[in-house]
């Protein structure tokens, strides 16, 4: 069958549903039949997941003509789903072509929730089309014969890799790639990426730099004009409302007559805390509401997400609060509003979010932004700016993951065993290993095989074994089978499920919150008020209750950074705050009672101008310095000058830091006058300074947990199964103290840093930031209270630790024993 | 100089590496110190660091020659885990101390007693000297004084300026001290202090009272 044949039945097919294929859709058919790998660059909801289905299906009718009457088992395809909710989703599509079309092709979902019993028959069977996440791709990889499975696989997709690229599970699916590559006879790769600053780097971590799939590939994008509209919801009384906070319940009531005006509405909040805080109080204050609105976040079980998002589509519900949980896959055509509580910390993600809402070709999508503190209503006035200019962030890959290079290589140990030098030139053609040299390379295989880079004899470590011919192969049982546990690359904290005492299933709470709870104690989770009544095992025992409570499961999460566009869009809508009211957009206008407040004893900064305040409260001195530059600066700008401070006068302090500007609280004043004379903010020595503060503070630590666990070298135990290796169970804080004491060159330890100055710190950012700074005038504004703009930095609490002081003169200092 | 506390009319000093010397009887005593550790961890394919393995006994041999005892007893999990190969590194060290070893046993001592008694190490549940009371969990017992391990104590500081620490430490109420672990590669456990407790914190080369 010729190409004109094959889209002849693919467009049959969209007239029947009465549709027609857009231009991107055709023109990935045709790439996808031509032979090319490739990105596709589409929101979703547009109909991306036919873009590919097709061409894969196409491709087996234009290779087995007779496939109406003869089917080979075996697995074809692949489709790689970031969130395992989304792959029913997906199923449910591309069943529904494999079916109209006539083929016999099956379709089948391998993920963290597939029942043990569908696994084993997988293995005996594997279905033609596979939707699967990056972790069960590599417990495939991690079963004997997996080469075996896949050699007749013809195409993977991997889909939202936007949300993959710039996490360890990228590297993972790169990995996973470049071996497929060599297994698959011949294996078309596409990646399906919402838009992204990054877009042709995001093609070229998919493919590999300088590969002949990246040579032979190509970008299609989605041109399609949509109409996003931000709506701001300004309080009416700017003088009632909080200098900070996180919930925005304040303006609950706002958000009435909006869920009333539309058919579905989404709100999406930051965290699932909020979200059962927002859940709770809508049904509190609107009883009216029950039945007719819902909650959706990751921790909520799997068959109560499935009903809301199955209630969302046929329109029997008026409003949903969510999370991140909603923001990919699923298509819901009858949202038709979408509020952003709080700021969504990135452009990407808040276009992402207002795409949810009119679906349908040529409708305006319209997002309200529900601020909830009054420095956020800059942050409002910024996003519609981003909106228009389209200010998408990129998504930094990472390099040299030695950790999640050392947990593929035990992954392949564990399955067939490996051969170092097929391997080798396998990964060296990976973004993300490319500048890998031989020495690494021996030195991970010595860290595989001795756990260190020489031999003893009273030694009796044992991971992968070297056979005679030189594979290398995980023998025992008991270590292939807690690695099967372990894979995986993200780290969390141990999580408990939470279960009625006959046995439902309600959803899981991260371990620390379990624990703080005694018996008879009642939490809100889920939507409900449950009692807890005891813990046994991994599980959490509860039952309802009708007493009221504050108490809510808080997640820990990572928190989010501006980007260096938002930020600077930031810092313009404020410099706006000087000008002339009709040059000022309406939110900047209401924040006038603020900046007045504001300007009592301070100023509201100038774009020449660099404001530092200092007060004391009962908490301590603060010093608080503004530089506008999104958290992930201020970070690594509050841990180089605290540094830079201390060698002037040792100094213990705590640092904390928010998008707008950074705090260090310290039991003693610090000399700003002296801070300004020595001309701290200078990049001269950056790198060498950053590197000395981070050894005084915690943040490579924190890296090297996620390290430690990817490597292997602390066991996590089997949470889900109950069973305890308490005997093997370390934390990773003190395998850091090990590793800095008796093994600093080793190169996971060294990682824990390289990861903090990339990743955390983004240094170039940083130089950038410092230059910006020594062109301003810096204005020191010592005040005798908080400052509105200090507000919502100084009530953070979540905070970095630095001191060079002696431990024992600071104990002198501390005499107050805490509780808990 | 160190720091020690009166017991019954009983001088017991206090070092900062984590033991406690009872004076008129010659006495270490040392708890949780998780021998074996590293090489167990080590065993099961978790790679830490192995030079960890002899800071232990760098760490023994200091506190044995400041105080040069006459006998050092070990309040349990002197061993972390079953057999392996540090057992040898053990039997030298035990070999060239001067000093007579006794073990009271805690619940990580799962090696067999005859392993220790052919050192001429002697196994007790507990033991009693005088109105003291040796064990490895926490015991209260009219009227004795207790001195056990087990928990791993710290206790956790907090200063002007939202300033915490959390430090090892050894925790004394009136009827007992818990010592803290002596290992190196352990971890702690924090505890709340009641009015009358008194806590001596483990702070760099120092036991400071708080």
């Amino acid at each position: 069958m010729n190409q004109t044949e094959l889209f002849h039945i693919a467009e049959n097919w969209f007239q029947q549903q009465g549709w027609k294929p857009f231009s991107f859709q055709k023109q990935t058919w045709k790439a996808f039949l031509g032979g090319k790998h490739g990105l596709l660059n589409a929101p979703t909801g547009s109909g991306k997941t036919y873009a590919l289905w097709f061409p894969i299906i196409l491709n087996h009718i234009k290779k087995h003509p007779d496939y109406r009457t003869k089917h080979k088992k075996g697995l074809k395809a692949i489709w790689i789903t970031p969130l395992r909710a989304l792959s029913q989703e997906i199923k449910q599509s591309a069943e529904r072509v494999a079916e109209d079309l006539g083929t016999q092709m099956t379709v089948g979902i391998r993920t963290g929730d597939t029942s043990t019993k569908e696994r084993a028959r997988q293995r005996t069977s594997m279905p033609d089309l596979l939707i699967t996440t990056p972790e069960s791709l590599q417990l495939l990889l991690a079963s004997k014969g997996y080469d075996k499975v896949f050699q007749d696989c013809s195409a993977i997709v991997v889909d939202e890799w936007h949300e993959l690229l710039g996490t360890k599970r990228g590297v993972q699916m790169e990995l996973g790639l470049s071996r497929l590559k060599t297994v698959c006879r011949e294996l078309r790769i596409w990646g399906i990426s919402a838009t992204i600053g990054n877009l042709d780097q995001a093609r070229e971590v998919l493919l590999g730099p300088n590969s002949q799939a990246f040579e032979n590939s190509i970008l299609v994008q989605a041109k399609l004009n949509k109409k996003i509209t931000v709506k701001s919801i300004i309080p009416e009384k700017m003088e009632t409302f909080p200098w900070r906070g996180h919930l925005g319940l304040h303006l609950l009531e706002e958000v009435v007559p909006i869920i009333n005006n539309s058919k579905t509405t989404l709100l999406f909040t930051n965290t699932r805390s909020q979200c059962e805080i927002w859940f709770q109080k809508i049904l509190e204050k609107h009883p009216e509401y029950a039945g007719e609105i819902a909650m959706h976040h990751g921790s909520v079980n799997k068959e109560t997400r499935i009903w809301v998002e199955q209630a969302i589509r046929n329109e029997s519900l008026k409003a949903v609060v969510c999370t991140s949980s909603l923001d990919l896959g699923v298509d819901f055509a009858p949202v038709e509003t979408v509020v952003q509580i709080g700021g969504p910390k990135g452009v990407a993600r808040f276009l992402q979010r207002a795409g949810r809402s009119g679906h349908r070709p040529g409708k305006e999508s319209i997002i309200y932004f529900l601020p909830t503190h009054a420095m956020e209503l800059i942050e409002a006035s910024a996003l519609q700016m981003a909106v228009k200019e389209n200010a998408v962030e990129d998504r930094l890959p990472f390099l040299n993951s030695y950790d999640v290079l050392i947990q593929y290589l035990t992954t392949l140990a564990v399955s067939d065993g490996f051969y170092p030098e097929e391997i080798f030139s396998e990964i060296q053609q990976t973004f993300c290993y490319q500048g890998i040299t031989e020495d690494i390379w021996q030195w991970l295989l010595n860290f595989l095989v001795m756990g260190s880079q020489s031999l003893k004899t009273y030694d009796e470590y044992k991971k992968v074994e070297v056979e005679a011919d030189g594979k290398f192969k995980v023998n025992n049982r008991a270590i292939a089978m807690r690695h099967r546990f372990q894979i995986g690359t993200i780290v969390g904290d141990a999580s408990v499920a939470v279960r009625y005492q006959k046995g439902g299933y309600i959803g899981s709470i991260e371990e620390y919150f379990i624990s703080k709870l005694n018996a008879g104690d009642v939490f809100t989770f889920a939507g409900r008020n449950l009692e807890f009544i005891r813990i046994k095992g991994m599980q959490a025992h509860v039952k309802n209750s009708t007493k009221h409570t504050n108490k809510v499961p808080s997640w820990m999460g990572g928190r989010l950074s501006f980007s260096a566009q938002m930020s600077e869009l930031l810092r313009n809508e404020m410099y706006t705050a000087g000008l002339e009211t009709k040059k000022q957009s309406d939110e900047i206008k209401a924040l006038l009672p603020m900046f007045n407040k504001q300007r009592e004893e301070s100023i509201v900064p100038k774009p020449d101008e660099f404001l530092i305040e200092t007060f004391k409260t009962r908490d301590g001195h603060h010093h608080i310095f503004y530089p506008f530059e999104g958290r992930g600066v201020h970070e690594a700008m509050s841990s180089l000058l605290s540094y830079r401070i201390s060698l002037l006068s040792p100094i213990t302090c705590s640092l904390a830091f928010n998008d707008y500007g950074f705090e260090m609280l310290s039991d003693k004043p610090i000399d700003i006058q002296a801070v300004i004379d020595n001309n701290l903010f200078s990049t001269d020595y950056m790198l060498s300074d950053l590197q000395k503060s981070l050894n005084s503070n915690e943040m490579a630590r924190r890296k090297f947990r996620d390290i430690a666990v990817i490597s292997g070298m602390v066991f996590t135990g089997y949470p889900e199964k109950g069973i305890k290796m308490k005997h093997l169970q370390s934390s990773s804080q003190l395998l850091f103290d090990v590793f800095r004491d008796f093994e600093p060159d080793n190169l996971m330890f060294q990682q824990a840093f390289t990861e903090t100055f990339e990743h955390q710190l983004e240094e170039g950012r940083l130089r950038l930031a410092l230059e910006r700074i020594a062109q301003q005038e810096i204005v020191w504004k010592p005040c005798k209270n908080p400052t509105p703009f200090s507000f919502p930095i100084i009530t953070d609490r979540l905070r970095e630790k630095l001191s060079n002081e002696k431990l024992a003169d600071r104990i002198k200092r501390m005499t107050k024993i805490l509780t808990r | 100089m160190s720091l020690s506390t009166q017991i019954y009319g009983e001088e017991f000093q206090f070092h900062s590496l984590g033991g406690i010397f009872w004076v008129r009887k010659s006495l270490l005593l040392i708890s949780d110190v998780h021998l074996g550790k590293v090489a167990h961890f080590r065993k099961f394919g978790a790679a830490v660091p192995r030079k960890a393995v002899h800071k232990n006994y760098v760490v023994l041999d200091e506190i044995v020659d400041y105080f040069k005892p006459f006998q050092i007893c070990f309040l349990g999990d002197l061993f972390h885990s079953s057999l392996n190969k540090e057992w040898e590194l053990f039997e030298n060290w035990v070999a060239k101390t001067p000093a007579e070893i006794i073990l009271v046993a805690g619940n990580h001592d799962i090696i067999s007693p005859h392993k220790f008694e052919n050192l001429g190490i002697p196994i007790f549940e507990e033991l009693l000297l005088g109105n003291f009371l040796l064990t490895h969990h926490p015991k209260e017992r009219e009227g004795y004084f207790n001195f056990c391990g087990h928990i791993h104590p710290a206790v956790r500081l907090q200063g002007f300026g939202r300033q915490r620490l959390k430090l090892p430490c050894f925790f004394k109420t009136d009827s007992q001290m818990i010592l803290p672990a002596f290992g190196e590669f352990t971890g702690t456990h924090v505890l709340q202090p009641k009015k009358e407790d008194e806590v001596f914190v483990i702070v760099e080369n120092e036991v400071v009272k708080v």
